[in-house]
């Protein structure tokens, strides 16, 4: 049903730390191996998945640290979060700030990937940004976009994070954000 | 009598069978019609036959029909129909290995506008694809599609009848789109002012099977952009019922915003 109440997600607790920590030594350990083996086994073809996944949970946490912050200062930070559109349907963001009075602020997105991101990708997260018509829209993108990718969010307005390293997006994202903040959000 | 769905032939497969489409420009005159049926009756079986008027005083015959004999040929029909004065011109085409395809026309005109006809299940196959590669945004846009064609259908409704007529007749013209098979649709006015509770059996939207959608969010989008155009105000529209979650049939709350 497209047509919901927004409703936001609790942040992960200590314990949430801990766990993505595990996880993350050991989808680096099987990603290491797996590596070291030139993937020859197929119980390792399990390795890269798991190491994707514990890339998310880890760009999960950090966002989750960067809302907090913003919410000791008073800020409606929101990671991950849930946000009714126009259209009345519900759509997540990996973080976002959004005031009580309703009108959100900036939202970010995460595309993690082991090859260039293709457009479809920027297409799929320019539709959630154009119901949901925030101030800003930051899309961090590991590695980086393709050409027409990037052509692309460059007609739409969204500002594009690139690294080769995932966990080094959240700095660059809570910099975007907190600049954004500061500047009284005229970015 | 039971309400169902209209068979129409722009194909029909018949394995065997000597087939042959009826095309005749008739006088648009009273008995012009059954005089073509009179000659046709002892050399084909009709299957499905359509008349239509045209805008200079002749009219369309168009039948689907299968050979009563298999020595029958296309110009001894031609030939036959041509013998009756109601007849303008006939033009008879004949299928083959079984298989006839309606080769004269080019679509359909339904008041002054084009239509196309195309599969339910081809459609909404598409809306799946949308919301599988765009995921929530792909509903949206499926939302914000459903609204622009809802208004520009209501703004064309109004333009041929006017805007009272369609505030007044709102359960006959839920009809036309049930006649097109969009689903039988039920409008109620609801306890608050100026809300509405619309039921559609047989939503056209959540007909594929394994649909990975939730709701019917074009059809949600239609009903809002139409009520827009009608009343001329925006309305928020929820899905409350929905059949790809379980429901009989799909249900919507229209309010006023």
């Amino acid at each position: 049903m497209g047509s919901e109440t927004p409703i936001m997600l609790p942040h992960a607790g200590c314990h949430g730390h801990s766990l993505r920590r595990w996880r993350i030594v050991a989808a680096a350990v099987l990603g290491g191996a797996s590596l070291a083996l030139g993937m020859v086994s197929p119980m390792l073809a399990v390795a890269l998945p798991a190491a994707s996944i514990a890339l998310v949970v880890e760009n999960r946490g950090g966002f989750e640290t960067i809302a907090s912050q913003l919410n000791r200062r008073g800020l409606k930070a929101h990671a991950p979060a849930a946000i009714v559109g126009k259209s009345g349907v519900k759509h997540e963001f990996a973080f976002a700030l959004q005031p009580d009075s309703g009108k959100t602020r900036i939202v970010v997105d995460t595309e993690l990937s082991v090859k260039e991101v293709d457009e479809m990708k920027v297409l799929k997260f320019y539709v959630k940004v154009f119901d949901v018509s925030p101030e800003k829209a930051v899309l961090c993108v590991c590695p980086r976009l393709g050409e027409r990718a990037a052509t692309l969010a460059k007609e739409y307005g969204i500002t594009v994070l690139e690294d080769d390293v995932p966990r080094r997006l959240i700095p660059m994202a809570e910099k975007v954000v907190t600049e954004f903040v500061e500047s009284g959000g005229n970015q | 009598m039971k309400e169902g769905k209209k068979k129409i032939f722009p194909v029909h497969y018949a394995p065997g069978k000597k087939l042959f489409h009826i095309v005749v420009t008739i006088s648009d005159a009273p008995g012009s019609y059954s005089s073509i049926l009179d000659l046709l009756r002892t050399k084909v079986n009709l299957i499905g036959t359509s008349t239509y008027t045209r805008n200079d005083g002749t009219a369309m015959f168009s039948g689907f029909s299968e050979a009563l004999s298999p020595t029958l040929t296309s110009k001894e029909l031609e030939k036959l129909i041509m013998g009756s004065k109601a007849a303008i011109s006939a033009k008879v085409y004949e299928g083959k290995d079984g298989l006839l395809v309606d080769t004269f026309h080019t679509g359909y005109v339904v008041g002054d506008e084009v239509y196309i006809l195309m599969r339910r299940d081809g459609l909404v196959h598409v809306f799946d694809r949308v919301s599988k590669m765009l995921g929530s945004g792909g509903d949206a846009l499926l939302f914000e599609e459903g609204v622009a064609m809802g208004m520009r259908n209501a703004e064309m409704m109004i333009r041929n009848v006017g805007a009272d007529r369609v505030r007044a007749q709102t359960g006959v013209l839920n009809r036309f789109l049930a006649a097109q098979g969009w689903g039988e649709i039920e409008a109620k006015v609801g306890p608050k002012n100026g809300s509405f509770t619309v039921r559609i059996d047989d939503c056209f939207e959540c007909t594929a099977d394994g649909s990975s959608r939730r709701g019917c969010n074009f059809m949600r989008g239609y009903l809002a952009g139409g009520a827009k155009a009608t009343y001329g105000r925006d309305f928020e529209s929820k899905e409350s019922k929905c059949r790809l979650i379980g429901a009989d049939a799909c249900e919507f709350q229209l309010k006023p915003r």
